[in-house]
């Protein structure tokens, strides 16, 4: 998932709060639970984690994309 | 009832003709305007090359070169192959806004034209015309009736009606209204020029913008750049409010702020753009013009033309509480940071109105608002959030006073929460 760009489905997402559990590297959640993403691609340390964190969205809110050119 | 007048100034174009035979049926249409240059009409002659040479930008609030995004859909249907469709967004979800629903009653014919122009130019059969307004939408029913089935290669138009409400003029909300489904905004990963309304390329435009297309071709870019300034020619339709009433009127681009607002140019708050807008005051509203770029020189924008004074007895901040109570209630309740932050910041921005506000309140806001902003599937909250940051920006010494207590200033409500009522007989 090197190079990737993660992405959340607003109209999807409830504010289940995994994806920060699994991924708090790159999301926390806002003042009312829903993720705040950080900047940038996801790097190649966490991608393994980052798959995980969009398996495991029980909404399936959380994409990952590759960012166009 | 707030009433609405429609005004031509100086050289009129998409109002030429209204202020003495009201309405333009398609035979007054035909006598004001004359008919759509053959060349075209068939498309031998590429109207994206007139848009081009004036410069011509989207009137419902994003100002995107018209131009580009007809190629978009150009090459949407090279891509995908589906038939491509027009669909022209007179939605008008801003209440305090009716510069296209007057347009609509007054000159449905150069609308039509406009869709017809596009059509041909992205080679689409057919087009859906979305409209709000009531009246309005009776107005274009009447209007594709008059026309009947003229004109080659023939350019099938729908009347879509949708309801009156804020986020169903957003663009992604149009392209579901003109497939039968509910007007709400969706996330979405194609572009509408590639995937729009059931998946065919789609050119959604407003209904403005599709007019000054119409009138752009039949008397050319040169004749169309004699009014405007030079980098962006032409005119553009505002809804101006005074008094308790609200007007429409026609001006050139580039028009100062100043001589549009007349006896109101002393006003110490203006809104311009729109409920997703720009407050301006004092100095800024002096060197304002009606431009992109004049309003960009003052942390402003065109948006959808709204420009409401407000006179020295209205507080700016007391008067705009109940409008971002609204904006938070018009949210289509999807995404989660829009419907719990707005609602916060409605709160918020209320209790600063009333006086009433707890400490740290204003740095709540400011956080709130960088919580909000570009976190929905559609813009709405990042124009509420740019309605409030105005508003702190703009009147320091009202927001340094409201968080001791309030300023006493009634609230008189001279920003309207629901559609403002469009007069049949006003013009």
């Amino acid at each position: 998932m090197t190079g990737k760009r993660l992405q959340v489905d607003w109209t999807r997402c409830d504010a289940h709060g995994l994806c920060a559990e699994l991924l708090p590297e790159l999301i926390e959640l806002d003042d009312w639970g829903y993720p705040v993403l950080a900047d940038g691609d996801v790097p190649g340390r966490l991608s393994e984690h980052a798959e995980h964190a969009v398996r495991a969205c029980p909404q399936l809110a959380l994409l990952a994309r590759t960012p166009k050119a | 009832m707030t009433t609405t007048t429609i005004t031509t100034r100086s050289s009129p174009r998409l109002l030429s003709g209204v202020d003495l035979a009201g309405r333009l049926d398609l035979g007054r249409h035909l006598a004001v305007h004359g008919p759509l240059p053959a060349a075209l009409r068939s498309g031998t002659q590429d109207v994206l090359d007139l848009a081009d040479a004036v410069n011509l930008r989207g009137r419902g609030g994003a100002g995107f070169p018209f131009a580009r995004k007809a190629r978009g859909v150009r090459k949407g249907r090279q891509d995908s192959g589906g038939a491509p469709l027009v669909v022209a967004n007179g939605s008008e979800g801003e209440p305090a806004s009716r510069k296209d629903a007057a347009l609509l009653m007054r000159a449905p014919h150069l609308v039509l034209d406009g869709i017809t122009l596009a059509a041909v130019a992205v080679g689409a059969r057919e087009g859906r015309l979305v409209v709000g307004d009531p009246a309005a939408r009776d107005s274009a029913l009447a209007a594709v009736r008059e026309r009947g089935r003229e004109g080659r290669p023939r350019v099938r138009i729908r009347v879509v009606g949708v309801e009156d409400r804020f986020v169903a003029g957003e663009s992604s909300a149009v392209v579901r209204a003109s497939a039968g489904k509910t007007p709400i905004p969706v996330f979405t990963l194609t572009r509408t020029a590639a995937g729009g309304v059931n998946g065919r390329p789609t050119l959604v435009s407003n209904v403005e913008t599709l007019a000054q297309l119409a009138v752009l071709a039949r008397v050319g870019a040169d004749e169309y750049a004699r009014v405007g300034t030079a980098d962006e020619p032409g005119t553009t339709l505002l809804t101006l409010h005074r008094g308790g009433g609200a007007a429409v009127v026609e001006v050139p681009l580039g028009t100062p702020l100043s001589a549009v607002l007349g006896s109101a140019s002393d006003s110490r708050a203006v809104l311009v753009g729109g409920y997703h807008g720009s407050w301006l005051s004092g100095r800024t509203v002096t060197a304002a013009n009606l431009s992109r770029s004049g309003l960009e020189a003052v942390g402003a924008t065109l948006g959808a033309g709204l420009v409401v004074p407000l006179p020295a007895s209205a507080c700016p901040l007391v008067e705009a509480a109940p409008v971002v109570r609204m904006l938070a209630d018009e949210s289509a309740g999807q995404c989660g940071p829009c419907v719990h932050g707005l609602r916060a910041i409605a709160t918020t921005v209320q209790e600063l109105a009333d006086g009433a506000v707890a400490p740290g309140g204003v740095a709540r806001l400011e956080r709130w608002a960088g919580l909000v902003t570009g976190r929905g599937a559609c813009a709405h909250p990042d124009g509420v959030v740019r309605f409030v940051a105005s508003l702190l920006a703009t009147f320091p010494a009202e927001v340094a006073l409201h968080q001791h207590q309030g300023c006493g200033r009634p609230l008189q409500g001279l920003l309207p929460l629901r559609p403002v009522t469009l007069l049949e007989d006003a013009a």
